[in-house]
């Protein structure tokens, strides 16, 4: 059976801060409706592999493409197509939960920005918060409100670093639900995450990294 | 037959199953627990936590005053030389302004330092509001706090730093204003105690309000005291401008004892408060206090890295989580529009941000009353960059970090151009309501003509504008690059530049109109500040496409020589 098209095609990835060598020769590929789950020890660089998948990271060696277009973070088809949630998310300290979603659905034109936001509002239980300022969420709702931004925007591939972080036992098992929604409607995704029953019911691949974030064991 | 063939017989066949090995139970480690004693624990005093605390940093410091003070003898030598320096100045001042004796003189003698003086209580009841006035910083929330103490002991002693700061500042600078301005020294003396006792009133009347944990009498008498100040300028502007004649104005001397009254009652007002605080110290809150030292010490890290931005943005997180929610509204449009449309919604939010920018107005007109009308673009631009930066926040939130602009479908110049839409069209209105300021309108006449002045205008609007947008977009400080060697040791180059983002873009596009060339040079240096600010030159991408021609020029060299080491084919 041929194989799909990749949407993400990373190639030889090597990392290194000073002296130290965080990635080494990585390489990974994901295709339509695949889903992949980065898993390993603190400091494996799953963050860093991840960071360097966006663009967000400009990796020594090596080249990623998405959807056969060399990633920069700037390129502004980059950024349509690739959806993130990892730590460096800011907000708008004077615009609204609501408002943060509104803003992100028209800029990417989505044709019924309304309907979409209090879609996405209303599955990430932050509808009591819409009118609250981002400062004063607590650090789940934060985290919900960061999901929420990569769902109410066209996107084909959906980069997560540690998406349950700061969740609640219910709010896990959505986000383990949305994603396999997500995958079966065709996306790509490729997180990182520490929680089992979320890579269990999400992941097609599991990539484990090892030292220099070297692929220790990869499932598929 | 032997034992064991008899044996294997007896158990049919099987061999003899072998003996089980004894069952290991593992053991049960030996525990102890540390119980309190049941006796009632001695009560503690707060001032032996405090000595406790001195005690262990006592013996944690590295060099004793004297050693701190030799080694940085150069800077004693400089503060007292400088300071004998500015003494010394403002004395000659004093002394050459006293015998100014024109009417622009004794209005700008009068009514300066009465500005001043109101400018300060506003500034010290804002400053209060900010930190506490009474605060503590986080360790002590943890550890003292906690501890079976009289909180009322414990925060006496902080109310005495804000307060004598409260008295002091004020009481100098006005003193110092006034001075410079030709007051005779017991006016002097007058002004510099009301400014002070004044000050010192705001700072115990905002800690009594803290424990009663009300801001709202605190905003408007600083609004009062804002707007007070605000409207003495403009008397002084007027005169100078011979709008309003210099006779409305009395001598200082006739208001000496006036100032001195409203000192004793401002005296007695501080000391109504702080007695009133006192009474209630121990009400405040533990958050309310850790909130200001929390803020005190995010702000001296910023200030350690002379991020002035970061600064900002601590204190613009902690206004909105004070405001916490608010009526979310409708967007409008999609794409780029969205954005602009967002921005001029918050500025209809927060319309509070325009009353500074109508009130830099002021500075146009105060520079042309004052006959500096070539130094007008400079001085006014400066002022416009400091009044247009609340409506940057959008900007600012797009470049500090990746992360939204990551989110957004736009290239960075796209965005950049977007969230200065809103800023630039508010500068074109300032610059049309300066116009005249720049034309002229002075008892001094004319100094451009109508084009000219609509230009120039025009030209410095936005170059406060380009000065806003270099200062909210100037990156914090790289510790890791590459340093500058100095004679305060080594220092990152960005650390010197950033106090200076934002002067550098006014200074640059309106220094043709000061030297007099011709408009159309300020304008071509604005267009160019302009393409570098919206990021046109991003050097990340930059260095990217060349690391990448790089690479292809190494794999084509690579590849010419393979092709020459091939070997004749053989028969």
């Amino acid at each position: 059976m041929a194989r799909k098209t990749p949407v993400l095609k990373a190639t030889g990835l090597k990392k290194a801060f000073g002296p130290v060598v965080i990635v080494d020769g990585f390489n990974l590929e994901v295709a339509a409706g695949e889903a992949v789950a980065l898993t390993g020890r603190n400091g494996a660089g799953k963050s860093t592999v991840l960071r360097c998948l966006i663009g967000a990271e400009r990796p020594d060696e090596g080249a990623v493409e998405v959807n056969g277009i060399k990633v920069s973070e700037t390129d502004p088809r980059i950024r349509r197509d690739v959806a993130t949630v990892i730590d460096d998310l800011d907000f708008f300290p004077d615009l609204s939960v609501v408002e943060h979603l509104d803003l992100l659905a028209r800029a990417h034109g989505v044709a019924d920005p309304d309907g979409a936001v209090d879609e996405v509002l209303e599955e990430v239980q932050l509808v009591p918060q819409s009118g609250q300022l981002p400062g004063t969420l607590s650090s789940g709702q934060r985290r919900r409100l960061a999901l929420a931004t990569a769902f109410v925007r066209p996107r084909t591939l959906l980069v997560l670093d540690e998406p349950e972080q700061r969740l609640d036992t219910e709010g896990v098992a959505w986000l383990a639900e949305r994603l396999l929604a997500e995958r079966q409607r065709g996306l790509a995704i490729v997180m990182a995450s520490h929680e089992p029953a979320l890579v269990d019911k999400v992941a097609t691949r599991i990539v484990r990294l090892g030292d220099r974030g070297r692929v220790e064991a990869a499932s598929e | 037959m032997s034992k064991k063939s008899r044996r294997l017989i007896r158990s049919g066949g099987q061999p003899a199953p072998a003996p089980a090995e004894p069952e290991v139970v593992p053991e049960a480690p030996a525990r102890t627990f540390f119980f309190l004693p049941d006796s009632e624990p001695v009560a503690v005093e707060e001032a032996e936590l405090h000595e406790l605390m001195k005690l262990w940093r006592h013996g944690r410091a590295t060099r004793t005053l004297g050693q701190v003070i030799s080694d940085s003898y150069v800077t004693v030598f400089s503060v007292v030389l400088v300071g004998a320096m500015v003494i010394s100045t403002v004395i000659n001042a004093q002394q050459g302004m006293t015998g100014c004796s024109t009417a622009a003189c004794d209005t700008g003698r009068l009514l300066v330092p009465t500005a001043v003086l109101f400018g300060s209580w506003g500034l010290g009841l804002g400053l209060s509001r900010l930190f506490g006035p009474v605060l503590a910083s986080a360790a002590e929330g943890s550890w003292l706090m906690d501890a079976p103490i009289s909180r009322h002991r414990l925060l006496r002693g902080r109310l005495v730093l804000p307060l004598l700061l409260g008295f002091f500042v004020p009481a100098l600078l006005t003193g110092l204003v006034a001075a410079l301005s030709g007051m005779d020294w017991l006016s002097v003396l007058a002004w510099a105690l009301a400014a002070g006792s004044g000050a010192l009133a705001q700072v115990a009347l905002a800690a009594s309000e803290q424990t009663h944990e009300r801001t709202w009498l605190l905003r408007l008498l600083q609004g009062i005291w804002a707007a007070l100040a605000v409207a003495i300028l403009a008397l002084v502007v007027s005169v100078a401008a011979a709008w309003l004649p210099a006779s409305a104005i009395a001598g200082a001397g006739t208001l000496r004892g006036l100032v001195f009254a409203v000192a004793g009652i401002a005296g007695l007002v501080a000391v109504w408060f702080v007695v009133a605080t006192l009474r209630r110290l121990e009400l405040i809150r533990r958050a309310r206090l850790v909130s200001g030292g929390s803020l005190v010490s995010g702000m001296q890290g910023a200030m350690f890295a002379l991020d002035l931005g970061l600064i900002r943005d601590i204190l613009v997180e902690r206004r909105s989580i004070e405001r916490g929610h608010v009526r979310p509204t409708r967007g409008h449009g999609l794409g780029l529009r969205a954005l602009i449309w967002r921005d001029l919604q918050r500025v209809f939010r927060s319309p509070g941000a325009l009353v500074p920018l109508a009130l830099s107005l002021v500075v146009p007109y105060a520079v042309d009353a004052l006959r500096m009308s070539q130094l007008n673009p400079l001085l006014s631009g400066l002022a416009l960059v400091i009044t247009l930066v609340p409506f940057l926040g959008g900007l600012r939130v797009l470049t500090r970090t990746g992360g939204m602009a990551r989110s957004m479908p736009f290239k960075t110049t796209q965005l950049r151009t977007a969230a200065m839409a809103v800023p630039a069209g508010l500068a074109m209105l300032w610059g049309l309501a300066a116009a005249p300021a720049f034309i002229g309108i002075s008892g001094s006449g004319a100094d451009r003509t109508i084009v000219d002045g609509l230009i120039a205008a025009g030209i410095t609007a936005v170059a406060g504008v380009l000065g806003a947008v270099r200062w909210v977009t100037a990156k914090k400080p790289d510790f890791s690059a590459p340093m500058m060697a100095t004679a305060s040791g080594a220092l990152p180059p960005t650390l010197l530049f950033n106090l200076f983002a934002g002067l550098d873009m006014v200074a640059l596009v309106t220094a043709p109109l000061i030297l007099g060339a011709p408009p159309v040079w300020s304008a071509a240096l604005a267009v160019l500040v302009f393409i570098v600010l919206r990021g046109t030159f991003n050097m990340d991408d930059l260095r990217s496409q060349q690391e990448e021609a790089q690479k292809e020029m190494a794999a084509a060299k690579q590849a010419r020589t393979e092709k020459i080491k091939v070997p004749r084919p053989t028969r």
